[in-house]
């Protein structure tokens, strides 16, 4: 009789891994703590350069960080397969600040990687859509525009429109030579896009959750509403 | 950066609105965040006041006789501070304020054609005790002539962006749309001799490509006309005096961060631009103490620093009322190396943050003397002849323009007319293929970053979407696995919960863990992020604690842990409460279902020593672990296995303890994910509808319902009647579903647990019984439903 409950992030990304298995994504999953080459060097990201201080990090004493992204997975796939790659790397991502009702610690990101021959920026633009459409059953409003991330070039954020107002929902852009080449890969030969979206911001959106702690709360009032 | 929107017209003509211009801005790359500013509409008029009456029907209200240049009316007023002979601004019917727009009304039985404003109406403060009066001005004047600011964009700059970190570089981008723009032609006026002949510039580092220097003698310090305070103002830069605030003018204006010493306060006239040897205390612009460190790029004059490069001035040679001579500094510093010392320091200003980002090279001669002229214009005195000039421009780099990959890599046609004419309008100089790059973009090494100029020039409409070639559905991965493992103990009834990483330094303790096990974070920003947890239980432990309203407690949670040398994936399961099972019975099902032996887990019982430290008031509290696989980990530099700390939790001494159960290391748990059977491994991805309640602060109560309803009606039907009964309940969870004769033919009974909360307050008993009678009430109504106990 009695029923137990999945978590809401659970179930979220149970939905997008539906969504991106119809279209050919292999779901892969790599380490949270991991090296600053994976975290940062190896997508372009190096040391003495602003690009840095978007991340607030935590590092470990032992010189390793908590990953700021699941993209931590992109090189570490490329390293060991060849293209045609096509996968989402979802997980968990930490930020070092203090927490309030909109700031976590610790969120959930879904990467995205498409590596191939002739891959285009009107490849990527074809799959935001069709993934935003199906996450939204084609009821929201979105719009591209150019932003900047070191992995990526040319790189472009999605806004969608709640209520009046425009929110970043991910990141994307063309896989970066430089990334390409520490994966091992030719970027003369091949070329592909990357995404990234946070989603624990769509699961609150998505039930109106007042509060972006109450993920890990371990409230159950909370959890068993779902 | 804040961007005033006028300013930027000085560079970038343009017809359309602030919010037009934003848009553009935005699809170009640089996102305006917000408009600020104040825009009031044009039907808010100066109105003088000719009489003030009381309202005949309220004695707080009063009727102002104002005329507004075209005729006279009367309006009702509310606030106390009217007087006859005032000017104030009135709004007309239709005019639409921040909040909402003014229509006729009739406030108790007389009508009011219009509104007068105060502070807050306007939009101007947050003033609102009385209607605001307005001096100097003219009957029937709009009032946003006279309290009109100019709309301020605010807008995220990437960090490849350096450029536009200023007007004329944001009206540039914003202009190469159609083609390019120039700086105007100054007009600089120079006499009284050769700057040459007064100081003498030397760089003695490489990270200091290029120091120009400027002398101006004779200057009056003073403050700034009220116009130039205004304009610094409304970006957010404060006004100091009239030559530091030509200088940051210059660089709000051109990007060019500059710097103002006092000559008279320069030992010998020599500027220095070098490198600190050994560790120096001194004091910067802002008053605080500052210790530089070897390597800090510094200028010095013959004796001492005076400025810490591309970061701020120091006290010594400050630019004060006293100050007559100035030598002003417009220099190029190195990028890695200012941004080495702004970390160092923990300081970063205005200056740092464009060097940082890189400043336009070639640029920096225009900008010392824009500078040199405004000052003049400012302060007086007299420009001596010709730069000091140090160092070079850097010389320029050219990349080859890939049209053919341009076009593969984007997935349109674009020209090479069109391509060579928008490099050309965005500064490029194009010549047989290759794109020389301008000095201010410090971004541009290959051909595909010219893709990204290429598309965001000619509009993101031109690309048209082509869908990725279809692929197969891929293969299951151990994700599908974790899943299969979480809907079983969800269908046996357990709830998923999911936990920090973290552990506190009362988790240990609490845990009894040695910290020696535990990988520690270096900069943790609150103090429970402290250490990565090791094991799952300790979590699970506390969610005990955190769920008083619940009797008993099934819960689980499958993530990572973190052991000093792997990375694990692991499974824990954690029971309590009089009736709740045992971890041991939902092990043995989980086990045969999965054909895992059930010793590949860690099961155990917690004591009341461990019960009382975790806080935990309910019985019966079972724990189990598993390792469910090893996560693809990465090894620890070198550098950071001497970093790991061996120190003990604060204020507990763990000596002669035996080692902890909870602890995850060192127990020796079996992968077992390889090894489960799974019979499919499809998603399981039910969208029941979810009406999720706002969990209140303060704590619930529970109510138990059994019903006699038709056989019919589901458990679904009836929780979903009773959510929509009453916004009290929040969580309703079926217990009890069975037929019996004695219920009647096509009839059972089904049993719920109705939690109810109130938001504001604790759950009275009295409001508990309410609506529950309301749920009753409705049940019956809807399905016949027929009330047990």
């Amino acid at each position: 009789m009695k029923q137990g409950h999945l978590h809401p992030s659970t179930r979220f990304l149970r939905e997008l891994v539906q969504i991106f298995s119809e279209l050919g994504f292999e779901v892969y999953e790599s380490p949270e703590v991991d090296s600053e080459w994976y975290n940062f060097d190896a997508l372009n990201i190096p040391s003495n350069h602003p690009a840095r201080d978007v991340q607030d990090t935590f590092w470990l004493k032992d010189g390793r960080v908590l990953r700021t992204h699941t993209s931590n997975g992109q090189v570490r796939y490329g390293e060991t397969h060849k293209p045609p790659i096509k996968i989402i790397i979802p997980g968990r991502c930490y930020r070092n600040e203090a927490t309030d009702a909109t700031h976590e610690t610790t969120f959930n990101q879904l990467e995205g990687l498409c590596i191939d021959k002739k891959v285009t920026v009107a490849n990527l633009f074809a799959t935001l859509d069709q993934i935003i459409n199906k996450i939204y059953s084609g009821k929201v409003e979105y719009r591209i525009r150019p932003h900047h991330y070191s992995f990526v070039e040319p790189g472009y954020d999605v806004d969608i429109k709640v209520g009046n107002k425009w929110r970043e929902l991910l990141g994307s852009g063309m896989v970066h030579p430089t990334v390409l080449k520490n994966m091992g890969i030719d970027p003369e030969k091949y070329s592909g896009f990357a995404f990234g979206l946070g989603f624990d911001r769509m699961i609150l959106n998505k039930h109106n959750i007042e509060d972006i702690r109450l993920l890990l709360s371990g409230d159950l009032r909370f959890l068993r509403q779902f | 950066m804040k961007y005033l929107f006028s300013w930027l017209k000085e560079y970038y003509q343009t017809e359309k609105s602030p919010e037009e211009v934003a848009a553009d801005i935005t699809h170009l790359g640089t996102e305006i965040e917000s408009i600020g500013g104040v825009q009031i509409d044009d039907k808010v008029t100066v109105a003088k006041i000719l009489e003030v009456k009381p309202h005949p029907n309220a004695d707080r209200l009063q009727i102002a006789r104002i005329t507004t240049g075209e005729g006279e009316l009367e309006v009702v007023c509310g606030a106390p501070n009217i007087e006859a002979g005032q000017l104030v601004p009135y709004a007309s019917v239709g005019a639409k304020m921040a909040d909402f727009e003014v229509k006729e009304v009739e406030i108790r039985g007389v009508k009011s054609p219009g509104m007068l404003l105060s502070e807050r109406e306007l939009g101007i403060s947050d003033e609102h005790e009385g209607i605001k009066i307005l001096e100097n001005v003219e009957v029937g004047e709009k009032v946003s002539a006279y309290l009109n600011s100019d709309p301020v964009l605010e807008a995220e700059v990437t960090p490849n962006r350096g450029d536009v970190l200023s007007h004329f570089g944001l009206s540039r981008d914003l202009a190469a749309q159609e083609k390019s723009i120039e700086k105007p032609v100054l007009d600089l006026k120079e006499s009284g001799g050769k700057a040459s002949d007064f100081v003498l510039v030397e760089i003695k580092t490489e990270k200091c490509p290029l120091y120009l220097a400027r002398v101006i003698k004779g200057v009056k310090i003073g403050p700034s006309p009220a116009d130039l305070k205004a304009k610094l103002e409304a970006v957010g830069a404060k006004s100091i005096n009239n030559i530091v605030d030509a200088t940051n003018f210059v660089m709000l204006d051109l990007g060019h961060p500059l710097h103002a010493f006092d000559a008279g306060k320069i030992q010998d006239k020599k500027i220095i631009i070098s490198e600190i040897e050994q560790e120096t205390e001194v004091v910067s612009l802002d008053g605080a103490p500052r210790a530089l460190l070897p390597e800090m790029m510094v200028i010095c004059d013959a004796k001492r620093p005076v400025a810490i490069a591309g970061i701020m001035g120091l006290k010594n040679s400050e630019v004060d009322d006293e100050t007559t001579d100035i030598i002003l500094e417009a220099a190029v510093f190195d990028a890695k190396s200012t941004r080495k010392s702004v970390k160092e320091l923990s300081l970063q200003t205005e200056a740092s943050y464009r060097f940082e980002r890189g400043v336009d090279t070639a640029g920096t001669e225009y900008a010392i003397n824009k500078a040199a002229q405004m000052i003049q214009e400012l302060a007086g005195g007299e420009i001596l002849e010709g730069v000091v000039q140090a160092g070079e421009v850097e010389k320029p780099h050219e990349v080859k323009i890939e049209y053919e990959r341009i076009n593969d890599l984007a997935g349109v046609e674009y020209g090479k007319e069109e391509v060579d004419k928008t490099l050309t309008n965005l500064g490029f100089k194009v010549k047989n293929g290759l794109a020389e790059v301008p000095s201010w973009r410090h971004d541009i090494f290959a051909w595909e970053d010219l893709v990204e100029e290429v598309i965001r020039m000619s509009g993101l409409e031109r690309l048209k979407p082509v869908a990725i070639s279809k692929s197969n559905k891929p293969e299951p991965t151990d994700y599908f696995k974790k899943e299969k493992i979480k809907d079983y103990l969800k269908e046996f009834g357990l709830d998923e919960v999911s936990n920090y990483s973290f552990l506190s330094d009362e988790d240990v303790i609490a845990a009894k863990i040695d910290p020696k096990d535990l990988i520690e974070v270096a900069n943790p920003v609150q103090e429970e992020n402290r250490y990565l947890r090791n094991s799952l239980v300790p979590g699970l432990l506390k969610d005990i604690t955190k769920n008083p309203s619940f009797d008993d407690i099934e819960i689980f949670e499958i993530g990572n842990v973190f052991l000093k040398e792997k990375e694990e994936t692991n499974l824990a399961i954690v029971t309590s409460g009089k009736s709740a099972r045992k971890v041991g019975e939902i092990l043995k099902s989980f086990c045969e279902k999965f054909s895992v032996p059930e010793s590949v887990f860690k099961v155990y019982d917690i004591d009341r020593e461990e019960l009382k430290r975790f806080k935990i008031k309910k019985p019966n509290v079972s724990v189990a672990e598993v390792r469910l696989s090893s996560v693809d980990s990465t090894a620890i530099p070198e550098s950071g296995k001497a970093a790991i700390l061996h120190r003990k939790p604060t204020g507990t001494d763990l000596e002669g303890d035996e080692p902890s159960r909870l602890s995850g290391a060192g127990v020796s748990l079996g992968e077992i994910l390889p090894k489960l059977k799974f019979e499919n491994l499809d998603l399981k991805v039910k969208d029941c509808a979810i009406q999720y309640r706002e969990v209140s602060k303060f704590p619930p109560v529970k109510r138990d319902l059994s019903f006699i309803v038709d056989e019919k009606t589901t458990l679904n039907d009836v929780k979903k009647e009773i959510l929509s009964a009453t916004k009290f309940a929040f969580l309703v969870e079926a217990f009890d579903e069975f037929q019996d004769k004695r219920f009647g033919e096509g009839k059972k009974n089904v049993a719920f647990h109705v939690w109810l909360q109130d938001l504001q307050k604790t759950m009275s008993d009295e409001t508990a019984d309410e609506q529950i009678s309301k749920i009753i009430d409705s049940l019956q109504k809807k399905f016949q439903a027929e009330l047990r106990s």
